[in-house]
């Protein structure tokens, strides 16, 4: 492959709430045994692009945790790798990644020691499976300066919350609003780019050198009369992750036969960290109904239309309803739990009782685990 | 200069022939076992939680799955710069090459090996055993003892000592008599196949016994150091431990996984089990499922029913089908309707929409009835098997069947059909 890869995983939103109190949104553990990073690495893995650098910030800690050996997305160690660089004071430098275009910034010595010709930009928090292969020929087949992947949004997702796009008859961009108050297009950008990476750094330096420190604003938006900025329509299934609503969606996606065949079945896989955990088991008394269940978990109650996440144990007479459990949860006997996000490494004491009234209620308890 | 104090020597090299037609395309180290390991991860993940992290593992028989799996040794940390995983087949030589003809005979043909990491002491395992032990305990018995080899063994019930090795030790610990399947044993104390050596003595064993036929650890290299006076000692072991050898036994020590609180326990955060993962999606249960007492693994979707059953990664259960007591491994898919009652499915096998497996009177299998007993019905590696046939007790299927190789839609208790041409 003919690009290096960087995932923009440095930044938080409040959308999220309490979902990224302690993790980085790139981190946040999805269908059960991915972190929606693993969406974006895999596709680059199977794009095969050998070199990924992951641009990180907020919460940096459980991703670098994630992030631990290049071999789980089969990057390479010599020809290529994974990279994770968080912010570095320097002679030069002592400020935080001030933006995404800051981020890149930062790094420029990375992309000027690389030799390939090409740069993919992702984000860190989109849910998809995308041929990198396929944008880097429609952008050079378009004589595109940068290229910006994106999809038709349908129904009822509050497009207000991504970059908006009008494309001409020929795809290219024609306009482009940021978040607008209200979007006159229901095409948005994915958060995925692919540029020349000469293009790039030269973009790059121009902005930083201007103050100007957000890649979507100040590069693709105050550039696109002046650069071929492409539109790349993509039609297979993208979701984006980033507010609580759209996280709980996007995992209760994966109830539906056709999103896990397409993701867990059909080539290419998605590839994640291996986390060594001994099957599901299921006791006496458990009961099981349209819900995925990830390894590692123990089940004793009643589940029902709900996601099960790893390491996860299922007291007895509990009642699970239309709810995420993430990793490593421990729910005392008889807990009830209807419309509920809980959080990783909760202890949940027995008999509690959760409804999510209007909305998701997300659950966040550092109660003490006695385990034998 | 390259030194461990203490390396592994790991035989996966044999057929066990007992597994019938599980080991008819793997060998028995290779065979999936509870849900999603495979039996030699119990003494891999054993080496690497002791700290030994030089391991040769000795293979022979069909050893492409065994390859596979152990690779470079990633999922167990064993990707080492200096030692690690090393997969040892037998080899050519300028002079007398030959198989492996017995245990010792083949840890004599990789003294090359064991000589280069210039070792203190040499442990003796075999890849067909489920336990959890920390060798390194072990070895400190070794060391305590001034012992030139050590035994481990563990206490079996005294009217059961007859089909065992027994050892009989003094009261120190150290070895006074061997005894094999003794009518009157002395001791209740088997030998578990497990032995430390220090490195001299199973060096200068082996190249005294480099002619003996079939060169075999506890038929000749053990009586010639306890004959040389040398020091023996039994260390005993009182964990779980089971030997796998016979179906009966590999499907008893499946079930004993499902245990509300298991004597094996997988869930366990010291001692992990580590195995290669070809399978990280969630598992999906539908709404018309049933699961009671069971184990599932990973990617596997299950629309029937499961009752006290061990299901491997990647399976598909059909609508309306239900399984009982039975192991069904990676990658088998269960068609609508079918019944399953203590049957063994190997991998990617499917089984046709409303077949019954396991049905029927306990009838002796005809072909090998030591081999396919206790009423299971086992279904080798890739085998088909159509829709709407009976499938009886003690059988054993294998290879693309047919309606037609079904008389009646049948095949009685007892009955072998053998497409692949694997139940020799």
């Amino acid at each position: 492959m003919r690009a290096v890869g960087m995932i923009l995983a440095g930044g938080n939103s409040y959308r999220m709430k309490e979902l990224s109190k302690k993790t980085a949104i790139a981190a946040l553990p999805i269908a059960g045994s991915f972190r929606s990073i693993d969406f974006a690495l895999s596709s680059m893995s199977n794009s095969r692009i050998q070199k990924v650098a992951v641009l990180t910030q907020y919460n940096s800690r459980s991703l670098n945790v994630h992030l631990n050996s290049s071999t789980w997305w089969d990057f390479g160690r010599k020809q290529g790798g994974l990279f994770v660089f968080p912010p570095m004071v320097t002679v030069d430098n002592s400020f935080w990644y001030r933006g995404t275009a800051d981020a890149i910034h930062q790094n420029l010595d990375f992309l000027k020691s690389c030799h390939e010709p090409y740069v993919v930009i992702a984000a860190g928090d989109g849910v998809y499976k995308l041929d990198f292969n396929k944008v880097l020929e429609y952008h050079i087949a378009k004589k595109a300066d940068v290229t910006v992947v994106c999809k038709d949004i349908q129904g009822t997702e509050d497009i207000t919350r991504f970059g908006v796009l009008k494309l001409n008859d020929d795809c290219r961009i024609e306009q482009f609003d940021e978040k607008p108050m209200a979007a006159n297009s229901n095409t948005i950008s994915c958060g995925i780019y692919v540029v020349r990476r000469r293009q790039l750094i030269e973009l790059i330096e121009k902005s930083v050198a201007e103050e100007r420190f957000d890649f979507v604003r100040d590069v693709l938006i105050r550039y696109k009369d002046v650069k071929r900025i492409y539109g790349y329509k993509m039609d297979s299934y993208w979701s984006n992750i980033a507010s609580v609503e759209s996280y709980f969606q996007t995992n209760m996606d994966f109830l539906k036969p056709e999103i896990r065949d397409y993701f867990f079945r059909q080539y290419p896989d998605i590839h994640s960290k291996v986390d060594d955990l001994p099957p599901v088991k299921y006791n006496p008394g458990s009961e099981v109904k349209n819900s995925l269940v990830s390894s590692g978990s123990i089940i004793n109650g009643y589940v029902e239309n709900s996601l099960i996440f790893k390491s996860v144990f299922v007291g007895e007479r509990c009642y699970i309803k239309n709810s995420i459990i993430m990793n490593d949860v421990y729910l005392g006997d008889n807990v009830h739990l209807e419309n509920c996000i809980v959080e990783s490494g909760d202890t949940i004491r027995p008999n509690a009782y959760y409804v999510g009234e209007n909305g998701i209620k997300i659950i966040d308890e550092t109660d003490e685990r006695y385990t034998l | 200069m390259i030194k461990k104090e203490m390396i592994a020597m790991l035989l996966a090299g044999g057929q066990g022939s007992r597994l019938g037609v599980l080991t008819s395309k793997v060998a028995k180290p290779a065979v999936a076992f509870g849900g999603k390991y495979r039996i030699i991860d119990f003494p891999l993940s054993n080496c690497i939680n002791s700290g030994i992290d030089t391991v040769g593992v000795l293979t022979q028989y069909q050893p492409l799955r065994l390859n596979t799996h152990i690779g470079i040794g990633i999922p167990w940390d064993l990707d080492k710069n200096v030692g690690g995983v090393t997969v040892l087949p037998p080899y050519e030589k300028a002079g007398k090459t030959e198989w492996y003809t017995g245990t010792a005979n083949a840890i004599y043909q990789n003294l090359s090996y064991m000589e280069s990491f210039n070792p203190d002491y040499v442990l003796i395992l075999s890849g067909d055993h489920i336990y959890k032990m920390d060798y390194e305990v072990m070895l400190d018995y070794h060391k305590s003892h001034n012992a030139d080899v050590s035994i481990a063994v563990m206490p079996v019930p005294q009217e059961e000592a007859s089909r065992f090795g027994i050892v009989v030790t003094d009261e120190k610990g150290r070895i006074t008599e061997f005894q094999e399947k003794p009518d009157h044993p002395k001791s209740n104390l088997a030998s578990m196949g497990i032995y430390i050596f220090t490195w001299k003595s199973l060096k200068e064993a082996l190249l005294t016994l480099s002619d003996q036929e079939g060169c075999d650890f506890g038929k000749h290299v053990i009586p010639y150091c306890f004959d040389q006076g040398q020091t023996l000692v039994a260390y005993e072991y009182n964990g779980y431990w089971k030997d796998v050898g016979t179906l009966g036994s590999y499907w008893e020590a499946n079930m004993e996984l499902i245990d509300i609180i298991p004597e094996f326990n997988l869930y366990e955060e010291f001692w992990k089990i580590y195995t290669k993962n070809d399978t990280i999606p969630p598992q999906y249960i539908s709404g018309e499922a049933k699961i009671y007492r069971s184990l599932v693994g990973d990617g596997t979707e299950v629309c029937g029913e499961v009752y006290n059953s061990i299901i491997g990664s990647g399976v598909t259960i059909g609508r309306g089908a239900v399984i009982r007591d039975s192991i069904i491994m990676q990658g088998v898919v269960i068609g609508e309707g079918a019944y399953l009652e203590r049957a063994i499915v190997a991998e990617n096998s499917v089984i046709g929409a409303r077949s019954v497996l396991g049905a029927g009177d306990d009838i002796p299998n005809k072909v090998k009835p030591k081999v396919y007993s206790f009423g299971l019905a086992v279904v080798g590696e890739n085998t088909e098997i159509p829709a709407d046939v009976r499938i009886g007790k003690n059988t054993a299927v294998t290879g693309k069947t047919v309606p037609e190789d079904y008389p009646d839609g049948n095949l009685g208790s007892g009955e072998t059909l053998d497409k692949a041409g694997v139940v020799a």
